[in-house]
């Protein structure tokens, strides 16, 4: 059985700050990162081929340092990898990616399980895994918290649904995206770090290779702006005795809104 | 001046759109025979957005027995309500409800369609908008019309909040965008208000879902208000030491009139059910007030915390990362603390 897995590459959240007074994003360090939620599918399908023996396959869209993602994929279990990328697909909006990580998959072949992060932390967006599923003419079950059975061609999985869950069954194909909640990625092992970068070789493909033409990837959607939550002003901290503490507290509680008799809930 | 007159003062070929999109249209979303409030909350948007495009507000509900809601969304502000009524739309299968919707959009042409940022328009948004060869913006905040190019703007967070994108469409039509519950304030229900209702044909030949429910599991008791929209949160997390300090939080909340929820670490040690974790995953709260106690505050409970007005935070580890984000900190143990202010506040 063959899964195949495609993951982002994001910009580390805790390399920038946001200066919300001066509506700017400073750069510290510019580092990046599997898409958290993007390691909880990896993991989820790693454990399948621990159970299942599945064939994993690491897929990954952007600039050639995605190659970085791949190497960590690999490290942490994947058995082959794939990068994409083309100076075509700088611009890639959520559809023209779904477009490409699509035609690579249909190229790829032969698979029985595609699994994606719920949610992407960079655009917020959750639309890649969905529209990929559309393409590809496959069932989807999103928000999945635990694959709960393989066998038969046929899968079933717990998903959160209306505050609890729902155990689905559907048969094989199909798309999953897997929860935050579902599991905590495993930490490659050092010495499958440094056969990831010494010893396998990621096959790179473009346009071309996927028979792709750019004005198949014209985007749909641009940015017009940032926009900044407001200011923050942060307090001061209390250190004092607990019980002047706790007095100053519930005086300024008091002050900054009765809750009580408003909120009912 | 007609068309063909300009082209003769120009030199200029005016192509005349073919198609033309028109109206919002909003996909109402029922729960326990009731209108969920983001699909109320929606329309009240829609009507603006509608008034700044001298456009109409259109929904459609899909279900059986679907007339006094079809009412409701009218006396709410839509001009009108398409109804897909048919036993087999009662439980929802995306299969389904793609070939209705996308039946019904490929006819009507909708300017705009809004869907909730719900488990329902997550699963369905997405693939009508690749159905469609559309765009999407998802989990929206704010939406408003750029009158000057007639396109939808739509602000969403990015980074989990951290900041804002507003995006806009670069001609594909239909817009479509999903809304984040609770975003938009519900439209008051106006008892004379008018519309039309309209039944659509349902064919769904050859169509079925395919995924297969099993069993639904409700598990824990739902909080009576839910935790995305209490005005006021008492969190607690591993810092509480055991159940009987986690009950401390229980007590503060129902002081303030809150609602109790937790972090990672209480939901780890089975001191609350998902349903009241606050996680980038699980549950983002904006209350007006936010107290966290014992709650050291890793990045995703801040991304779900952030939008709080005001921040308390009570944790014994000075260098723990809520101070940052808080905008009063007591560097104290909560479960000295919180019985001290619970008889400040009975007192005071």
């Amino acid at each position: 059985m063959r899964a195949i897995v495609p993951i982002k590459q994001i910009l580390d959240p805790t390399g920038f700050t946001v200066h919300r007074r001066l509506e700017r994003i400073f750069i510290n360090r510019e580092d990046y990162i599997i898409n958290p939620n993007d390691k909880n599918a990896l993991e989820e399908t790693l454990r399948l081929k621990d159970a299942h023996g599945v064939e994993v396959i690491a897929l990954s869209l952007g600039e050639p340092r995605v190659d970085d993602a791949l190497r960590e994929a690999l490290a942490m279990g994947a058995d082959q990898a794939f990068l994409l990328t083309d100076e075509a697909f700088a611009e890639a909006d959520a559809a023209a990616a779904a477009l490409i990580l699509a035609k690579a998959i249909e190229k790829i072949g032969d698979y029985d399980l595609i699994l994606t992060g719920q949610r992407a932390m960079d655009t917020g967006a959750s639309q890649i895994g969905p529209r990929l599923a559309e393409y590809l003419g496959l069932p989807q079950v999103l928000e999945v918290r635990e694959v709960s059975g393989l066998s038969n061609g046929k899968l079933r999985a717990k998903r959160n649904w209306k505050g609890g869950y729902a155990e689905v069954e559907v048969g094989l194909p199909v798309l999953l995206s897997i929860a935050p909640q579902a599991n905590e990625a495993r930490y490659p092992h050092g010495a499958r770090i440094m056969n990831a970068y010494r010893e396998w070789e990621i096959s790179t493909w473009g346009l071309a290779d996927l028979g792709l033409a750019e004005e198949e990837l014209s985007p749909l959607i641009g940015l017009r702006r940032k926009a900044f939550p407001p200011e923050r002003t942060f307090g001061e901290l209390t250190t004092g005795a607990p019980g002047e503490a706790a007095k100053e507290l519930a005086q300024l509680l008091r002050e900054v809104g009765s809750w009580k008799l408003e909120s009912g809930g | 001046m007609d068309l063909e007159y300009w082209e003769l003062l120009t030199g200029e070929a005016i192509e005349e759109e073919e198609i033309v999109y028109r109206d919002i249209w909003v996909v109402a979303e029922v729960k326990d025979g009731a209108l969920t409030p983001i699909s109320l909350e929606m329309v009240g948007k829609a009507r603006e957005l509608a008034a700044a495009l001298g456009a109409y507000v259109q929904s459609v509900l899909l279900g059986e027995g679907l007339e006094s809601l079809a009412q409701e969304l009218i006396h709410r502000g839509a001009n009108g309500v398409y109804l897909a009524d048919d036993p087999r739309l009662v439980e929802y299968h995306l299969e389904t409800y793609a070939e209705i919707l996308s039946g019904l959009f490929q006819a009507k042409k909708p300017e705009i369609i809004l869907f909730g940022a719900t488990e329902l328009g997550q699963d369905l948004a997405p693939r009508l908008a690749q159905r469609l060869g559309t765009g999407l913006i998802s989990d929206c905040l704010d939406l408003s019309i750029d009158e000057t190019e007639r396109v939808l703007l739509a602000t969403h967070p990015v980074y989990g909040g951290e900041y804002f994108h507003v995006s806009t469409f670069l001609g594909a039509k239909p817009q479509i965008a999903t809304v984040r519950p609770g975003a938009f304030r519900l439209p008051f229900a106006d008892e004379y208000g008018s519309g039309e209702m309209e039944k659509i044909a349902v064919n769904l030949e050859g169509i079925e879902g395919k995924v297969k429910v099993l069993s639904v599991s409700t598990g824990e008791a739902q909080p009576q208000v839910p935790l995305s929209k209490a005005r006021v949160v008492v969190a607690g997390g591993r810092g509480l030491g055991d159940a009987e300090g986690f009950a401390l939080v229980e007590e503060l909340a129902e002081a303030l009139g809150g609602q109790v929820a937790g972090s990672r670490g209480a939901l780890d040690e089975g001191w609350i059910g998902q349903e009241r974790q606050v996680g980038l995953s699980d549950v983002t709260v904006k209350p007006d007030l936010y107290i966290a106690c014992g709650i050291s505050g890793d990045v995703h409970h801040y991304f779900a915390m952030q939008e709080a007005k005001f921040v308390v935070a009570i944790n014994k580890n000075p260098e723990a990362p809520i101070f940052k984000v808080a905008d009063i900190g007591i560097v104290s143990d909560p479960k000295e603390i919180i019985p001290l202010l619970l008889s400040e506040l009975r007192a005071g």
